[in-house]
């Protein structure tokens, strides 16, 4: 091939790039949730707070997270035993990885060496290698392993377990159980604080957040919220962490002051409020209201419900690249 | 906003304002707030239910009065279908067999699962499909019809299992309200055989839910008591009321292949062609069992007489069946 038409040819492939580059940031802002029930995620026009498509994830997906280099939206197929990789600024499938077998909730190491999954229908936990998912280690965890958070060094996984109100802590260097405390009724929501001091328990049957001493495995305080609290997101400062309350009728999310353990702010989320994200500029609260088919959108400046948009069934997960830092 | 917005904007508030009200605070006394997921699911199919018995009597009751195939002046023998229905497509009996079957599934799948043994699914082989997920519904609809079938098909054929079935067929006023008349421990075993396919097919029973609430409307208007029939190739095609009156009547079509009893099929007839078990009759006849004891009048309306009869005719075969046979 003479070299004037490699040129040529080289040219017009980068004209596309950047055309294809121009297009991509000029489309809006999306933000992606994900149906549980209808087993879809929803995209969602973030400027004008408006669902504008839907795309095909699996069976009955649970919670998604973002890699952590945030190229990918990973989605959980509990039903399907699979991981879908979705691009967050597309909401276009990238890949799938099958054979997870029924993941609920995801976690990656903070050193990036572990992908954990949480099998909460089946009372299991498997460790994989998070470059290759390839599994390294399967360990009972009855019962109903929920959610899950790493110490900052890597050390541990902590796991809740629903039905056995208690938190499960596993040794990631010898992949095993390394001990079980107990705790209130139905823990769900688990967050290590940005210290690495103590984690912080969402206990859904009497609506508090539980203090525990981690290494030494000693509940230091109870800070009542609300009415079902179930999850906890952190604002991105390194101070203060939203916790979702999932009642129904009486939804609301507070938010939490770690230095203090005192609730400093509570705001109406009505649909059962469940998994958050902030904006990166800490202007905008979003959250999934599980029981509405709706994803709430809190302005945080005048601390109402600034929009309310209608998604899929059972929502249960949202995520957008112009997130705030997870600290 | 679209009316399909509005209707589930509807639907999503009394949903919510029932587990608001009524569901979550008994689970969080209890302590059992983690089934707080699963009660909103069981709402959800109490709603459908609601909606779906709505529409089945608002759609079939009309053709029952327009064209029915017999008139009765006492319907009280009706009214027992009634209350099982209810129990049934309200979630009771549901929630009775998933209660009972779910520790015991749920243990053995765990035990699968942590072997590493994951079934395939129907996308494993083909994952064209996991872009078409209408497409992979209708595909798992046809294998769980044609588990139904052989279910079915079963139940007249073992003499324990029979012994259960025959409280489905004692009932000679068939109506839309027959299809959930049934012994509950023929709900509970037919509970266990759809967990068992869920198991093979690598697919949780809760994820058919939908599916199931869909099917039953097909399968009231499969009993309702109306001269309907979908014609020749429409009978090829979906059990019609005609097509399963067959499988109904007091007397069976001759022919040893109906000897224990013709048009097993809950949706689809063609597992009856595939199987040699299907008669296209005309007409329609009359329906239920030959069995004095089955026809009398306090069998025929009581629910717990019922109840109490399967249970004796199933002990008997059962007890037939595991002793020693004599010599002639």
């Amino acid at each position: 091939m003479p070299s004037s038409l490699r040129r040529m040819l080289r040219q017009l492939a980068s004209l596309a790039g950047l055309l294809c580059t121009l297009a991509v940031q000029a489309a809006p802002p999306l933000a992606i949730a994900l149906n549980s029930a209808d087993g879809t995620i929803s995209l969602i026009d973030m400027a004008a707070y408006k669902t504008i498509g839907k795309a095909v994830a699996c069976k009955e997906p649970h919670h998604l997270m973002p890699s952590p280099d945030d190229k990918s939206v990973i989605v959980a197929c509990s039903a399907s035993n699979q991981l879908v990789f979705f691009d967050p600024l597309t909401g276009k499938e990238q890949r799938r990885i099958r054979n997870i077998s029924d993941p609920y909730q995801l976690g990656f190491s903070p050193d990036g060496k572990w992908f954990v999954s949480n099998s909460l229908r089946l009372d299991r936990v498997d460790l994989y290698n998070a470059a290759d998912f390839k599994l390294r280690a399967r360990l009972h965890a009855p019962r109903t392993p929920s959610h899950m958070a790493f110490d900052a060094n890597s050390k541990f996984v902590f796991i809740t377990l629903q039905d056995s109100n208690e938190v499960m802590a596993i040794d990631l260097k010898t992949m095993k159980k390394a001990w079980v405390m107990p705790v209130g009724p139905t823990p769900a929501g688990i967050v290590m604080t940005p210290d690495n001091r103590y984690l912080l328990v969402a206990i859904m049957g009497e609506g508090y957040v539980e203090v525990i001493d981690w290494k030494t495995q000693q509940t230091v305080k109870k800070v009542p919220t609300d009415t079902a609290a179930h999850n906890l997101h952190p604002r991105g400062d390194g101070r203060y962490y939203f916790v979702s309350n999932r009642s129904v009728g009486g939804g609301s999310i507070s938010l939490l002051d770690t230095k203090t353990m005192a609730v400093v702010e509570k705001y109406d989320v009505p649909g059962g409020p469940d998994d958050m994200e902030v904006r990166a500029d800490g202007k905008e609260l979003w959250a999934t209201a599980r029981f509405a088919r709706r994803v709430q959108v809190v302005d945080l400046t005048t601390k109402t419900l600034k929009a309310s948009i209608p998604v899929g069934s059972s929502p249960h997960g949202v995520f957008f690249l112009d997130h705030a830092p997870r600290k | 906003m679209n009316l399909l917005q509005q209707f589930l904007d509807g639907f999503v508030r009394v949903q919510g304002w029932l587990l608001d009200h009524v569901v979550q605070p008994p689970l969080l006394a209890l302590g059992l707030g983690s089934y707080l997921e699963v009660a909103f699911d069981g709402v959800e199919f109490f709603l459908y239910g609601v909606l779906q018995l709505s529409v089945a009597y608002l759609l079939l009751r009309p053709l029952e009065a327009l064209r029915p195939v017999e008139q009765w002046t006492d319907r009280k023998a009706v009214r027992v279908d009634v209350l099982y229905t209810f129990l049934d497509r309200l979630g009771i009996i549901p929630l009775a067999v998933f209660a009972l079957l779910s520790p015991v599934f749920l243990g053995l799948e765990g035990w699968l699962r942590f072997h590493d043994i994951i079934p395939p699914q129907i996308e494993d082989l083909l994952p064209s499909l996991e872009a078409y997920p209408l497409v992979s519904f209708f595909i798992y609809l046809l294998i769980l019809d044609f588990a139904e079938y052989w279910r079915h098909r079963l139940s007249h054929t073992l003499r324990w299992w029979w012994a259960l079935h025959v409280i489905h067929h004692s009932q000679r006023q068939m109506s839309l309200w027959t299809d959930s008349r049934n012994h509950l421990l023929d709900d509970l075993i037919g509970g266990a055989w759809f967990a068992i396919i869920a198991l093979c097919i690598g697919v949780p029973p809760g994820h058919f839910v939908g599916l199931m609430v869909a099917v039953r409307i097909v399968e009231n208007l499969a009993h309702v008591n109306a001269r309907i029939s979908f014609g020749r190739w429409g009978e090829q095609m979906l059990v019609s009321p005609r097509y399963h009156r067959w499988h109904h009547a007091v007397d069976l079509p001759p022919g040893r292949a109906y000897r224990l009893g013709c048009n097993f099929a809950i949706l689809f007839p063609i597992w009856d062609r595939l199987f040699g078990t299907q008669y296209l009759g005309e007409g329609m006849p009359a329906t239920g069992v030959r069995s004095p004891e089955l026809a009398s009048p306090a069998h025929a309306d009581r629910f717990w007489v019922q109840q109490k009869d399967g249970l004796l005719g199933f002990g008997k075969a059962l007890r037939a069946a595991l002793s020693p046979r004599r010599l002639p």
